[in-house]
């Protein structure tokens, strides 16, 4: 019982890392592809904004003034949802903007619903800068 | 209430009974909840609130800087961020987290906590 309730804990952990890295990459070297990971469902509030459905969350990530920005991931951290097979993620981390000397350090969650398909998309989305 | 008005006004308890009566949080946790605290994981009422009545501080305060919720699905459930300063009596200066709930409405009326997922902020 508890064998498998720890492989259960393990597989979560693992899908949720595979997302993050998955999510961050898109969103450093290819941002209009992130369209993939929403659908019309889908909800984000980035800086306290609240948008929904894939186009205009897509086009908010999109219209970013910044071009070019990486993603450093610090923590991770995964529960599953009470949603059948969702996924629960908060990650923390700073993002580097070319232009800009000092990183910007963020928290963002994700809940990550499963597709008929065997993969998952972002139903859920809340981004904030850490100030200070 | 809105889920705006509920988010707050759920985020104001909790972190009232928090700093006032650590135990009394007992209440918004079932046997099926789950607390990620600084990377340990947590689960079910009892054991959570052991963890947080056995954090190595006595008095704290929470000052609340930004919450932001979002409904999860068609159950009724609610996602709620937090962010915000956590000073502990006896220390200089406070520490920065952030939080992330998601409250699973109860057949009462109200909500219990299912998944609690904490972070410190470091510089």
């Amino acid at each position: 019982m508890y064998k498998l309730q720890e492989e259960m804990e393990e597989q979560v952990e693992m899908v949720g890392r595979a997302f993050v890295e998955h999510y961050y990459h898109l969103f450093d070297t290819d941002r209009s592809s992130l369209a993939s990971l929403y659908h019309q469902s889908s909800m984000l509030t980035f800086e306290g904004q609240k948008l929904q459905g894939v186009d205009d969350i897509c086009a908010k990530i999109n219209q970013l003034p910044f071009d070019k920005c990486h993603h450093f991931i610090s923590t991770i951290d995964t529960q599953p949802s009470s949603f059948a097979g969702g996924i629960t993620v908060f990650v923390s981390g700073s993002l580097r903007l070319m232009c800009e000397e000092h990183p910007l350090r963020f928290s963002q969650m994700f809940h990550l619903i499963p597709t008929p398909q065997g993969s998952f998309y972002v139903q859920n989305d809340i981004f904030r800068l850490n100030y200070g | 209430m809105d889920p705006d008005g509920l988010s707050k006004a759920f985020v104001e308890h909790y972190y009232s009974t928090f700093d006032t009566n650590r135990a009394g949080l007992a209440n918004l946790y079932q046997d099926s909840s789950m607390l990620t605290f600084e990377g340990q994981k947590i689960q079910g009422s009892q054991n959570i609130v052991n963890k947080l009545t056995s954090l190595p501080f006595q008095q704290c305060k929470h000052s609340i800087t930004t919450v932001d919720c979002q409904p999860s699905g068609p159950a009724g459930g609610m996602l709620v961020f937090v962010s915000g300063n956590l000073q502990l009596a006896g220390e200089q200066h406070a520490l920065k987290f952030s939080q992330m709930f998601h409250l699973m409405p109860t057949p009462q009326g109200s909500f219990y906590v299912y998944n609690d997922i904490f972070r410190l902020n470091y510089a």
